[in-house]
């Protein structure tokens, strides 16, 4: 009888006691083996011992059920990227230079497209057979199915005629026939391969401010980093394709962190002088050096506030190195942080302007800190390894920094690109396998980031997609380092 | 002594079922241990100790571009409308099962009551098409104003309204940005991760002319805040879904937006 008892409950036990498991596989096989075991009255000890066994592999099993839930990656974004289809311009005109601009405009208007990492590009080699010039050549049935299977069918056409360029575009729909046209746009310039190139940037960049949900396109935007292909480094600038790269400084000795303004309109460095590194502001209205002040000690790596009315930087003029604000001007000079340990590479959160990211070594090796604008609420974000150079998101949810997470003698030591979200810490590594890669900084709409690798063999400036896709080398010449993207 | 020992020899031996049951207690406690070290239940601890470095919310975002999903998605808007009509299910009609009459063995008989046919399932009527259906498949922009996206097993879905009723069939590409903006700025690791399903919630919101959410209201809750939450946190996270298309005379839209939300 009381053997019966004990039985009893063990079963009731075996079997209710996962109610909330659902795992059905796990259920289906207890019950079986319960059903089998209980009821027979075969030897006590087989059926504790099976019961005690299953006790335990659904335990084991159970744990096993659960875990998967915590492994999962997640990927996933369930929209898909937009098919776009970007036929070659027709040539509206007999000129002789439609051949040489044509291709520049083309060239330009694919790969900014292609780069915006919001389009799905359709393959040329799918497109149907003949030019489409104008509205009136679009076969919607030629283009919204397969092999094209477009739903964006991006034509027009160019043509020069004394001694001007005029191009017109259209962005169509193609999967909706009844009213297709999402953009119209005429262009005019001079017939030169420069303006033609700026021509297909605009118009890259109406497309994309369209399908991109309101956020403008960075065909436009200009990056600024340090060169030493002149013999010093001084600060230069590209397009954001790599395009037409030229000097900007003539210092004629060290110069290092370009930071250009939130307008455009300066640009604020740190150089080495006679009284040692101090920071340097160039203005791009005057196309010279204007004054800042100088304040003793070490001054690195300027950072503006989103407003622009304010600049960070790093000075040892106390000593250790610390984070201080000061005005445009360089006036009003506040001290932010006081604690033993250098306090290095300050940026602001960029969509408030409330938050300061930098850099700290005062638990030893530099880790990633935020604090408020005001100097409180200072948190660590990273918890490991080496990590540097933060670059604030322009949305203001993320950080990208590069970060050693192995660090010391015996360690791997990869130098990647990471990207943390700040509300979750949560992080993913941007960069894989690919030497040094630091100085990251992210473009205007947020999707790119450029920063520096050594993976070439030497160290050069590179972009990739925030997902860290799409890598391409934009300098091959010197040695190009700490790249810094405009803000617009 | 003796006495208690007597009271020991009078019962049936059952120093071997303590021994079991002393077995199974300590078993299972090894076991609950084990359990307790085994599962991963204590992740909040080790941000950024690895291992979770590749399941992140941040994929979710707009700004950030992601790798397509390999996953087959219900893009309403690039394929496979199901025409313009006819494109959401019908309900299925809940049957109400006849009442079984108490009998009464004073009354009088009844004939039996005729079943009407609105108490009756209807026998199943051919569909008849509208005359302005468009064919699965054979065009058509969306399937009606409605559009479904789904993420990573969460699913989502909107109706717009305003102007003359037709913004989602003449502007497909821009109901097709703000079901993009939205998917990406709804980020799941909000929800309370201790709910694996959850009811609809239903959100409204108004696009202004330049393009900005306003007005985001819950129209219907799930039930689990953090989830409502969620949802609007998404739609406050949006700047701009871009300025509505220049054709359209309207001064805003109205978006009903829906999330399905499934762990």
């Amino acid at each position: 009888m009381a053997y019966g008892n004990l039985q009893m409950r063990i079963c009731r036990f075996t079997i209710y006691s996962y109610p909330s498991l659902n795992w059905m596989a796990i259920r289906r096989r207890f019950a079986t083996s319960v059903s089998r075991t209980c009821p027979s009255t075969r030897s006590r000890g087989s059926t504790f011992r099976s019961i005690f066994l299953g006790l335990v592999a659904a335990l084991l099993l159970a744990s096993a059920g659960l875990a998967q839930d915590w492994i999962r990656t997640g990927t996933g974004l369930g929209v898909e990227k937009v098919r776009l289809a970007v036929p070659d311009f027709k040539a509206s005109t007999q000129d002789p230079k439609n051949a040489d601009l044509s291709k520049v405009f083309n060239d330009t208007l694919w790969n900014d497209l292609d780069n915006a990492g919001i389009f799905e590009m359709v393959s040329k080699s799918f497109y149907p057979l003949g030019l489409v010039g104008a509205p009136a050549d679009v076969k919607f049935e030629a283009w919204n199915v397969a092999p094209p299977n477009a739903a964006m069918l991006v034509f027009g056409n160019l043509g020069v005629s004394g001694g001007n360029v005029t191009v017109q575009g259209w962005l169509f729909d193609v999967k909706n026939i009844t009213s297709p046209q999402v953009l119209g746009k005429q262009y005019q310039d001079t017939a030169t391969s420069d303006a033609t190139r700026t021509i297909a940037h605009k118009f890259a960049d109406e497309i994309i401010f369209r399908l991109g949900g309101g956020v403008a396109g960075i065909a436009e935007s200009k990056i600024f980093f340090v060169s030493s292909r002149s013999g010093h480094r001084e600060i230069w600038e590209m397009d954001y394709d790599g395009n037409n790269q030229h000097q900007i400084t003539h210092v004629g000795t060290i110069s290092l962190s370009p930071r250009v303004s939130p307008d455009g309109s300066r640009l604020a460095f740190s150089a080495l002088v006679k009284t040692g590194w101090e920071i340097q502001m160039y203005s791009f209205d005057l196309n010279r050096l204007v004054a800042f002040p100088r304040y003793g000690g070490t001054n690195l790596s300027p950072a503006w506030s989103p407003d622009g009315l304010k600049l960070a930087f790093s000075s040892s003029r106390t000593g250790d190195p610390e984070i201080y604000v000061v005005d445009a001007s360089g006036g009003n000079l506040k001290r932010m942080t006081a604690y033993p340990g250098p306090d290095v590479s300050p940026v602001w959160n960029r969509k408030t302007g409330a938050q300061i990211s930098w850099v700290s070594g005062r638990t030893g090796l530099p880790q990633i800190y935020t604090m408020e604008a005001d100097g409180t609420n200072v948190q660590r974000l990273t918890d490991q390894g080496y990590a540097v150079s933060p670059a604030w998101h322009p949305n203001g949810q993320y950080l990208a920094f590069s970060w050693i997470r192995h660090y010391g003698p015996g360690a791997p030591g990869a130098d990647d690109i990471y990207l943390m979200d700040l509300a979750s810490k949560q992080w993913v590594q941007l960069t894989h396998d690919g030497g040094r890669n630091d100085f990251p900084s992210w473009s205007p709409d947020g999707r790119h980031v450029v920063f520096q690798s050594s993976r070439s063999g030497s160290e050069q400036i590179w972009t990739m997609l925030a997902d860290g896709t799409n890598q391409k080398q934009l300098t091959f010449s010197g040695g190009n380092t700490q790249p810094n993207w405009s803000w617009k | 002594m003796a006495a208690n020992a007597e009271i020991f020899l009078e019962h049936a031996p059952w120093g071997r079922n303590l021994a079991w049951s002393a077995g199974l207690h300590v078993a299972f406690t090894v076991a609950v241990i084990l359990y307790s070290v085994i599962s991963p239940g204590g992740h909040g601890a080790g941000w950024g100790a690895g291992g979770g470095g590749d399941a992140i919310g941040v994929t979710l975002v707009s700004t950030v571009p992601l790798p397509a999903n390999p996953a087959p998605t219900q893009n309403v808007l690039a394929n496979e409308s199901k025409g313009l009509t006819e494109s959401q299910p019908k309900p299925e009609e809940a049957t109400v099962p006849d009442a079984i009459p108490i009998p009464d063995q004073n009354a009088k008989k009844k004939p039996k009551p005729v079943v009407t046919a609105s108490q009756r399932k209807p026998p199943p009527q051919p569909v008849e098409e509208a005359n302005n259906v468009v064919p699965f498949g054979q065009g058509g922009p969306v399937s009606g104003p409605y559009g479904v996206f789904s993420a990573g097993g969460a699913k989502g879905g909107f109706g717009f309204t305003g102007g003359g009723g037709d913004f989602g069939s003449r502007f497909a590409w821009y109901v097709r940005v703000v079901q993009q903006k939205v998917s990406e700025n709804w980020l799941k690791y909000e929800v309370d991760p201790g709910i694996r399903d959850a009811q609809r919630v239903y959100l409204m919101f108004d696009i202004t002319r330049d393009g900005r959410p306003a007005n985001v209201q819950i129209e219907q809750s799930s039930g689990v805040p953090s989830l409502d939450q969620s949802a609007v946190r998404a739609l406050q996270r949006i700047d701009t879904f871009g300025p509505l298309p220049s054709d359209y005379s309207g001064n805003k839209v109205s978006v009903e937006f829906w999330f399905d939300y499934k762990r």
